[in-house]
């Protein structure tokens, strides 16, 4: 890694939301959500070798997960799915030159679409 | 926001950039039936046992989806967990070690995915 004093300072202001433009905060949520997702798919890969481990195993672990505080994690992964999968769409359209000069309509329906299908899911999860 | 396309960036390759960049639609079609299926729609709100992931596994095209989903979600993953890191500028020898990481552990999940994935299968 380069010696740039500035590194962690650099790494820490993609989560402060002060005083950034509508494409920052587009960035910011690309950067937060890929890396919460690519953490989470690890964890899923390695927790869900309890499959293989025979019924007890994996039962027991669907038995934790029932934990009100680890269903709002499972949310929280809804969340990233949707805002990072739109929110790309929207990157890779506009890296093949669609709609750029629209990228500020589509970064806000990208967000409509997301909270609603975040409220769905989540409406979902802890009333149906 | 800036109305330019987006590009490759400075050490990331065109092919690199392509894979990620096509990856993406795929990922997320299949992510969402993934997580339908296996959270939602199964029997009583998504597979919630073991017998009854077992039993969604012996349609052979389960095991065909979750393969690809498996494979192109890795590869996206840690491409794009790469970007993040050449935007801090590492140097190149370090960037030459995480390359290798990267391809030690994606190789490696993968291999251990599919193996999961044929173990569960089996079961039935």
């Amino acid at each position: 890694m380069n010696t740039n004093p500035n590194i962690f300072t650099r790494i820490l202001s993609w989560f402060d939301p002060r005083g950034k433009t509508l494409g920052t905060y587009g960035f910011m949520l690309n950067r937060i959500t890929a890396l919460g997702l690519t953490l989470y798919l690890f964890l899923h890969l390695i927790v869900l070798g309890t499959l293989a481990q025979g019924p007890d195993a994996y039962d027991n672990f669907l038995k934790l997960i029932e934990n009100p505080i680890l269903k709002f994690g499972e949310l929280l992964v809804v969340a990233a799915v949707f805002l990072h999968g739109l929110n790309g769409i929207r990157i890779g359209l506009n890296s093949f030159g669609i709609a750029v000069p629209r990228q500020r309509e589509f970064f806000i329906g990208v967000v409509v679409l997301s909270l609603i299908a975040i409220a769905f899911f989540g409406w979902r999860m802890y009333f149906a | 926001m800036i109305n330019t396309p987006s590009v490759p960036k400075p050490g990331e390759s065109t092919t690199l950039w392509l894979i990620k960049l096509l990856t993406g639609p795929i990922l997320l079609v299949v992510a969402l039936i993934h997580m339908a299926v296996n959270h939602y729609i199964g029997s009583i709100g998504g597979l919630l046992s073991h017998a009854e992931v077992v039993a969604y596994y012996q349609s052979w095209y389960i095991p065909v989806m979750e393969a690809i989903f498996l494979t192109t979600v890795i590869a996206h993953a840690l491409i794009g967990v790469r970007g993040i890191i050449l935007d801090l500028k590492p140097a190149p020898a370090l960037l030459r070690i995480l390359d290798w990481i990267f391809v030690v552990v994606g190789v490696g999940f993968v291999i251990y995915g599919m193996w999961l994935l044929a173990a569960v299968a089996a079961l039935g």
